[in-house]
C-alpha cells in the first residue's frame, strides 16, 4: 500500500462504517438489521429507521442483488485511480432490500445492462484491503 | 402564522465574476454587501441580522466588525452547500416574520475557481475542511468520490426510468448558454449547439463537461427588509410570497440514490411546502431559475416543482420551454452553466431583477419569479413577486 493511495483512500464515514469495511477484508457482505423489528439498513446508522430501536447486529447477506446504475469515470481524477480510468462504479439493489456499490470485476461498461443480476465478489482498493466488489450473478 | 409577504428582497449586490478574483473572500464578502446597501439606499446601521451559508468561511461578526453594524440581534446558517441559499433567505424572511430581525443580509464569498477542488483532498483534509459530516467519502475505495459522479449516478436511472436521453441535457445547456451570451457578466457567452455538447469530454459517463457548473471566484449578497421598511426603499421590492425547505427520508448528502422511490429527490419535498404557502400553482410562475449545477437537476425540477408531469420534461426542454417566451423560462442569466457556480446567489439575484424588470433576458411582465436550490442534497425554494 502506498502512502498516497492511503491518505486518498482511507475508510470515512464515521464509526457505524467500520464494521462492514472489516467484514470485506474476511470475504463477507454483512449490513445492519436491527434485532428488534429484523429490518435491514444501509448506509449504517445508530438507530433503526422503523421501531426506533437501538439494537442491531452486522447480519450476513446473501450477497446478490441487481443493478441499479452505474457510472464511468474518466479524468479529472485524482492519481491513486487516474491510472485506472476509465473505471466503472455501480449502484446494486441487495436482495435483502438495501443498496450499496462497488467496482465492478470481470465487467466492461459495455456488457452492462440495467437490472442484470450482480453477485458480490471482494478485490482490493487503492489501499490494498479487501472491500465488496460486484460481478455477473 | 406563515412569512407570506412579510419581507422582501430590497438590496442586491455582485461583484464581477472570474477564475481568480485576486482577493480573500473576507474582503469580497464586505465589497458585495456595500453594493448591497447601496442598492437598496440602506446603511449599515439598518442591518441587524445576518444569515449565510454554514460552509461560508467568513463568519458574520468579522462582517458586522468591518461594516460597522451596531447592534446584530440576529444570525444564522444553513447547511448542504448548494442546498441551502434559498433556505439561508428563508431564515432570514422567517426571522423577520418573528421579530427577531428587521433588515438581514444574506452572503456569500467564495474563491473556488482560483481554489482546490474540495474533493481532491486526502480522506483526511476532507473529514476536516467540510463543515457537513464527510459522508460521500464512504465511496473513496471505489474511486466515488467527485459531485458529477455522484450526479451522474442518479443520472443514468433517471434517463432510464424516464425515458430521456443525453440530448435532452444537451437543451438544457445550450439554453442556458443562449441567455449567457446577452449577460455581460456572464463566464462563458460563446455560442453552444447540441453538437458541442454532445462532443465534449466525458467527464462521468453519462455526463459530459458542459453538463457541469464553473469553477468560479465570486461574491454576492442580497438584503431582506421587513415590510414596512421595503416600501421606502430605493428598489421596487420584491416579496417573499413563499419560502420553503425540504429533505426527504434516508438522506446521505450528494448520494440521494438509498430511498423509495429512488428518483424522488429532496426538491419534490421543498415544493409540498412551497406550493401550500404561496396559494398559487407552477402555471402561474413566470420565469424561473432552477438549480442547475448539473444539467439533469433541471430536468428533475421540472417534475418535482409540477412544471412537467414525469416523463414529460424532455419534450418540454426539446420544444424550447426553457427559453424567453417559452413556457417556463428559465436560468435568464445564464445559471451555474454558464453565469457562474456560487452555490446558487446569482440565481437569486436573478430572480430579483425578473421583478424588477431590469434582466439581460427579461421577460415582459414578470410578476412571480421562482428560485431553487440543489436538489441533489437538502434543498429549498423560493417564490418572489412583485407588487
Amino acid at each position: 500500500m502506498s502512502e498516497q493511495a492511503e491518505a486518498f483512500v482511507r475508510r470515512t464515514g464515521g464509526e457505524w462504517w467500520m464494521p462492514y469495511w472489516e467484514a470485506g477484508r474476511r470475504r463477507e457482505l454483512r449490513f445492519q438489521r436491527c434485532t428488534d423489528c429484523g429490518t435491514w439498513r444501509h448506509p449504517p446508522g445508530p438507530m433503526c429507521p422503523s421501531c426506533q430501536s437501538f439494537g442491531v447486529e452486522w447480519a450476513r447477506a446473501s450477497g446478490r442483488g441487481t443493478l441499479l446504475s452505474w457510472v464511468v469515470c474518466h479524468p479529472p481524477l485524482l492519481a491513486v485511480w487516474k491510472e485506472r480510468a476509465p473505471y466503472v462504479v455501480v449502484l446494486v439493489q441487495c436482495e435483502e432490500g438495501v443498496r450499496t456499490m462497488g467496482n465492478v470485476l470481470d465487467l466492461a461498461a459495455e456488457d452492462l445492462r440495467m437490472d442484470m443480476p450482480l453477485v458480490v465478489d471482494f478485490a482490493p482498493s487503492p489501499d490494498g484491503d479487501l472491500v465488496p466488489q460486484w460481478r455477473r450473478a | 402564522m406563515s412569512l407570506k409577504d412579510k419581507a422582501a428582497i430590497v438590496g442586491i449586490g455582485q461583484l464581477p465574476f472570474s477564475k481568480n478574483i485576486g482577493r480573500p473572500e473576507e474582503v469580497t464578502a464586505l465589497e458585495a454587501a456595500r453594493l448591497a446597501l447601496d442598492d437598496a439606499g440602506l446603511r449599515p446601521q439598518d442591518i441587524d441580522g445576518t444569515s449565510k451559508w454554514s460552509i461560508q468561511n467568513t463568519a458574520e461578526n468579522l462582517i458586522a466588525r468591518n461594516l460597522g453594524v451596531p447592534n446584530l440581534r440576529w444570525f444564522g446558517e444553513v447547511g448542504y452547500g448548494g442546498g441551502g441559499g434559498c433556505g439561508v433567505v428563508a431564515h432570514a424572511a422567517a426571522a423577520i416574520a418573528a421579530g427577531m430581525a428587521r433588515c438581514v443580509l444574506v452572503y456569500r464569498s467564495r474563491n473556488r475557481g482560483s481554489g482546490g477542488r474540495p474533493w481532491a483532498g486526502t480522506s483526511r483534509e476532507r473529514d476536516q475542511s467540510q463543515s457537513e459530516s464527510n459522508e460521500t467519502a464512504i465511496y473513496a475505495p471505489y474511486g466515488f468520490v467527485r459531485p458529477v459522479d455522484q450526479v451522474a449516478m442518479f443520472t443514468r436511472r433517471f434517463l432510464h426510468e424516464r425515458g430521456y436521453s443525453t440530448r435532452h441535457l444537451g437543451w438544457i445547456a445550450v439554453t442556458t448558454r443562449k441567455h449567457a451570451m446577452r449577460n455581460p457578466m456572464a463566464m462563458m457567452r460563446e455560442p453552444m449547439t447540441l453538437e458541442n455538447h454532445a462532443a465534449s469530454r466525458v467527464i462521468s459517463d453519462p455526463l459530459r463537461l458542459f453538463d457541469n457548473c464553473l469553477e468560479t471566484d465570486g461574491a454576492a449578497a442580497v438584503l431582506v427588509a421587513e415590510a414596512s421598511l421595503a416600501r421606502d426603499c430605493r428598489q421596487k421590492p420584491a416579496w417573499i410570497m413563499a419560502a420553503s425547505q425540504g429533505m426527504g427520508p434516508r438522506n446521505v448528502t450528494m448520494n440521494n440514490f438509498f430511498k423509495d422511490p429512488i428518483l424522488e429527490s429532496p426538491g419534490a419535498h421543498a415544493a409540498r411546502d412551497l406550493w401550500r404557502m404561496a396559494g398559487v400553482t407552477p402555471q402561474d410562475v413566470d420565469v424561473a431559475q432552477l438549480y442547475d449545477a448539473f444539467t439533469p437537476l433541471v430536468l428533475a425540477s421540472l417534475e418535482e416543482y409540477g412544471f412537467c408531469k414525469p416523463g414529460e420534461a424532455g419534450d418540454f426542454v426539446e420544444h424550447d420551454g426553457l427559453g424567453v417566451g417559452g413556457n417556463l423560462p428559465n436560468n435568464t442569466s445564464g445559471g451555474s452553466l454558464s453565469e457562474a457556480y456560487v452555490h446558487g446567489i446569482n440565481l437569486i439575484i436573478e430572480a430579483v431583477r425578473q421583478i424588477r424588470g431590469t434582466s439581460c433576458n427579461q421577460v415582459p411582465g414578470a410578476r412571480l419569479s421562482m428560485a431553487t436550490s440543489g436538489n441533489m442534497v437538502p434543498t429549498g425554494a423560493l417564490l418572489l413577486r412583485g407588487d
